[in-house]
């Protein structure tokens, strides 16, 4: 085990220097020269000489790599080229706002599909497999933006019942709460779709393997059949699937934050980009691909908590 | 239970009249028409048939668990006061597991991956509210420990991964059994099991019975297993119950055809092997369409007019006795049937004519020498970090075998024994780290697979699992002219190919455009050997070429082979755990455990006089299809020993009878004795 997750984090460290890598050379490859947009057009020569060699600008690139791999791995992700402030306090400031929207976008999408799933799965071709069915296709094929803006079109403007816009006050967690519904709603939608289609497959596949018709010769109850053992062995490809979907999701925090004006990871990037700002979209995507990386090794770690054979093969 | 249940056996549960229906998208499959049986109290009653004769169905339908498509059609099962097939729901859920219990036909697949058996046998016992756990606990290790689990307390607390297949087996009795249960079913308690392990568990269940004073019901197509464990036997045949009685007047005086077919084709029973093996012609009859007659008279070598259109009388005798068959009443009988036992009444008296002497050819087809093959069980990083020094183990060690043209060579081993690595070695399919493999004197290992690929003309394969090899996108015309295309052979024509290769394996013509879901098993496997003919290949690696067929049908494709292999010159390495059968076919066998040959010679010497314990437990180990010859104890224990810790003397010390200090210090080497005989064993039997 121990073995297993040393080897694991080698590998997430070589991810993680590629994604710098890749980061960086897109950056230096991509046209604009990033001293002008920060000191503007009419700058003078000596102000651009000072800023490039504050930067480093003026070394050859391999050297401008090695400093932000340097950097970066003590926690110095550089400063906002507007504000002068370390780009880490602003990752940092944003980056609760995140993961409790992609938290309880996965969460109520979890609440709702799995269950779903194992119901649809325990009675094929009933009501509630077809109701599932219809819902899982229709909530996959609509774009989470899409989602974002009728929600907030619907529920925020005409109905009035939760905010429209911004991550409410804070200290407040009523307030911050209703915030979240109508975001975590739109990111989470489609995802009730994936999980209940995933669960439902795998589920029927289990419901049909010998050990259940055991457990059903034992005459367990179905609530013991069901849920304490098929869904423990089909779970196992969900949870694979729920931790690959927390990066999908961080791409989606970048619509539902945009649309709900929310501050976060998401819309950080975003605005960095429109403005050029290096440091913030390097900083921001490598704490983005971190979490990602960090979430799927964990979900990898679940599933051998919950298979032993798992277990005793890492 | 009454004191007098010795002297009269009641009934436990009486089954009348039941019947089950499929629904199918081809319709109706009256899958059970009137099946009508007692099951005695502390009796072993055993339900025997073939595929597709229903015998599992009548199991599932008596604990109402039958597939969903399955619909009981009328009947009654009387299970002390309650009719089973009319239970609740609730009724039968407090049945199961509680009165009736269930050991399944593979622990394999049986026994949930991700729960402990602490866990497992924990929530069998939960309708026990007054138990504590500890309690409960406390009873899953006394009876894992019943069954002949060691460390019952330790063990108690491992996965089902962690326990071999015997074990897992022993395990899974133990569960059934845990709540005491009045009747035990069994579903086939051996079937995936290997030869010695069979042994043991039939023993385990004879002795559990005893103990116990349970009735179980034993379902099985093994006849051999019947007639070692049952008292009363029942012989299903597409859907009905054709006979049932005393075990041994079943296996002494079968009154049905079907029953004294089935028992003169059972590959054990035969002691002549130079005969051909008798077949029942035909295939088990169409349950969609409307019955009319017995069900067996299209089969049957002593049909009537009659048969086919008048049910057959019921004949019964006693209480358990019934037999369906014109012969036995009525105007149709006939006083000398049944037959006395050695006449013949299927297939009869074919000499083959299929082994004539051959003249031993000094060139061998196939020539292994010395052969090595090691798999890697620890990368080299983490071996270091955990500084392991073994990293491989030996899956094939320092065999040496031979075949020559037209010569059958059986390689017989258990589970693990390496014989089906030492099959994909030969065709190059597994990277060996030491030896030789010689195809007519060419050095092939670890060739290059561009300069092998014109060699696998000359050797062909033929897999397990003929049906699950095949694509099933792929017409039969278009699997058995496979070969050709992947041989980039142009200048033949496929449709008449297709028609040569058929006719060779007695396969009508129009099967060619089936696919291979339509097939029936035996129809499979001939598809599988008219493949691996094709290119008109030299040597034949089956692989367990029997398995799953039924015993009416095996002798059909081993007396293919056998003409086959006669016309063409064919030689054969035949891999296979089932002794029966090789015996039949083999020339000279070859023995693995633990992937070493352990013996190797004529195969009637072998059967006649092993000379290696294991060899002896292995042709001991077979139960025998007669009630008089059953054995008195297991003749081996214990189970194959994990490649990871071979033992450093004799593999086989730690399980055999005779073994000595010696046996346990040093590897026995192989000794080549004066009849041309090779073993490895220092205290050869009778030497």
């Amino acid at each position: 085990m121990l073995y297993y997750l040393a080897k694991r984090l080698g590998l997430s460290a070589v991810v993680v220097c590629l994604v710098v890598l890749v980061l960086f050379s897109l950056l230096y490859f991509i046209p604009g020269d990033p001293v002008t947009i920060a000191l503007g057009p009419r700058a003078t020569e000596e102000a651009i000489a000072r800023y490039a060699e504050k930067m480093h600008l003026d070394e050859p690139v391999w050297r401008q790599f090695l400093i932000y791999i340097g950097n970066a791995l003590t926690g110095d992700l550089g400063l906002d080229v507007f504000s002068d402030r370390p780009v880490t306090a602003i990752i940092m400031e944003r980056i609760g706002f995140t993961l409790a929207l992609v938290g309880a976008g996965m969460g109520w999408a979890m609440l709702l599909g799995i269950p779903l799933g194992c119901l649809a799965a325990v009675k094929p071709n009933s009501w509630i497999d077809r109701i599932t069915g219809v819902l899982s296709v229709g909530t996959i094929a609509v774009p989470s933006f899409l989602v974002s803006i009728w929600a907030l079109l619907i529920f925020a403007v005409h109905l009035r019942w939760l905010p429209a816009i911004g991550a409410g006050e804070p200290g407040q967690i009523g307030d911050q709460l209703s915030h979240l519904i109508l975001p975590a709603f739109a990111i989470g939608l489609s995802w009730v779709g994936y999980l209940a289609r995933m669960v439902r497959a795998s589920m029927l596949e289990v419901m049909g393997e010998n050990y259940i018709r055991s457990a059903r010769a034992f005459g367990l109850l179905p609530r013991r059949v069901i849920f304490g053992y098929a869904l423990r062995v089909a779970i196992l490809p969900t949870i694979t699937l729920i931790g690959m979907g927390f990066g999908g999701m961080i791409s989606s925090t970048v619509f539902a934050e945009i649309i709900f004006a929310r501050p976060g990871i998401g819309k950080l990037i975003f605005d960095a980009v429109m403005a050029r700002n290096f440091p913030i979209v390097q900083g921001a995507v490598l704490v983005a691909t971190g979490l990602y990386i960090f979430v799927v090794l964990f979900s990898d770690i679940l599933i051998a908590w919950f298979d032993p054979r798992v277990r005793e093969s890492l | 239970m009454p004191k007098d249940a010795q002297h009269a056996p009641e009934t436990l549960l009486d089954v009348r009249n039941l019947s089950v229906d499929f629904r199918t998208p081809r319709g109706r499959v009256k899958a059970l028409r009137d099946i009508t049986f007692p099951i005695r109290k502390n009796r072993i009653v055993g339900i025997v048939g073939e595929s597709g004769s229903g015998k599992s169905t009548v199991l599932w339908a008596l604990l109402g668990l039958l597939a969903k498509n399955a619909e009981v059609m009328g009947g009654e099962a009387r299970f002390g006061d309650r009719d089973l097939l009319k239970a609740s729901e609730a009724q039968l859920r407090a049945t199961r597991g509680e009165e009736i219990s269930v050991v399944f036909q593979d622990p394999m697949t049986s026994q949930i991956p991700v729960l402990t058996y602490g866990r497992q046998m924990l929530d069998i016992l939960y309708r026990r509210p007054d138990v504590s756990a500890a309690e409960k606990r406390r009873m899953a290790v006394d009876m894992l420990a019943k069954v002949g689990i060691p460390d019952p307390d330790k063990r108690i607390d491992q996965y089902p991964h962690h326990f071999s297949g015997g074990m897992r087996q022993r395990a899974g009795i133990a569960m059934a059994l845990l709540t005491g249960p009045q009747l035990l079913l069994a579903d086939e308690p051996t079937t995936a099991l290997d030869v010695t392990m069979e042994a043991q568990i039939i023993h385990l269940l004879q002795d559990l019975q005893k103990e116990l004073d349970a009735t179980v019901v034993v379902v099985s197509h093994n006849l051999g297993l019947i007639a070692e464990l049952c008292d009363d036997v029942v012989v299903m045949y597409a859907g009905e119950v054709i006979e049932a009685g005393d075990v041994r007047e079943i296996f002494h005086n079968a009154q049905h055809p079907y029953t004294r077919a089935l028992l003169e084709c059972d590959p054990a029973r035969i002691d002549d092997v130079s005969r051909k093996l008798p077949v029942i012609p035909g295939d088990i009859p169409d349950l969609t369409r409307a019955l009319s007659g017995c069900i067996y008279a299209p089969r049957c070598q002593r049909a009537m007019p009659v048969c086919r259109t008048e049910t057959p009388p019921d004949v019964r005798r006693g209480e358990m006795s019934q037999a369906r068959c014109h012969l036995l009443e009525g105007p149709h009988h006939d006083p000398d049937w049944p037959p006395p036992l050695d006449v013949m009444t299927v297939g009869a008296g074919e000499t083959s004519a299929s082994k004539p002497a051959r003249a031993v050819s000094d060139k061998p087809l196939l020539e292994v020498s010395d052969l090595n093959v090691q798999f890697e069980t620890v990368g080299p990083l983490r071996a270091r970090l955990k500084g392991i020094d073994q990293r491989h183990v030996d899956a094939v060690l320092d065999v040496s075998l031979s075949v020559a043209p037209g010569e059958t060579v059986g390689l017989v081993g258990e589970s693990g024994s390496g014989k089906t690595t030492l099959g994909r070695c030969v065709l190059n399919l597994v990277q060996a780290q030491g030896g030789s493999v010689r195809f007519e004197g060419q050095d092939t290992l670890n060739m290059p697979e561009g300069r092998f690929k014109p060699l696998r003309r000359d050797m062909a394969m033929m897999f397990q699992d003929p049906v699950g090899s095949f694509s099933p996108r792929k017409s039969v015309r278009a699997l058995i002219t496979e070969p050709f295309q992947i041989h980039g052979v142009t200048d033949v024509d496929l449709d008449a190919e297709a028609e040569r290769l058929a006719e060779m394996v007695r396969l009508p013509k129009p099967f060619l455009s089936r696919y291979p879901h339509e097939l029936s098993g035996g129809q499979a496997r001939r598809v599988g050997v008219a493949r691996a003919l094709a290119l008109n290949p030299k040597l034949i690696i089956a692989d367990e070429p029997t398995a799953g067929l039924d015993v009416s049908v095996q002798g059909e494709i081993l007396n293919l082979m056998a003409d086959l292999q006669a016309e063409h010159g064919l030689g054969y390495l035949i891999i296979t755990h089932n002794l029966p059968v090789v015996r039949h076919i083999a020339d000279r066998l070859a023995i693995m455990y633990l992937g070493r040959i352990v013996e190797e010679g004529r195969t009637d010497e072998v059967f006649a006089r092993p000379v290696h314990p294991y060899t002896k437990a292995l042709v001991e180990g077979v139960p025998q299809p007669d009630p008089d010859r059953r054995r008195a104890h297991v003749s081996i224990s214990g189970e194959v020993p994990s490649l990871l810790n071979r033992p450093k003397g004799c593999d086989f010390a730690g399980r055999c009878p005779i073994a000595q200090d010696r046996c346990r210090a040093e590897k026995p080497p192989h000794v080549t004795m004066a009849d041309g005989r090779r073993h490895a064993c220092h205290f050869p039997i009778g030497q």
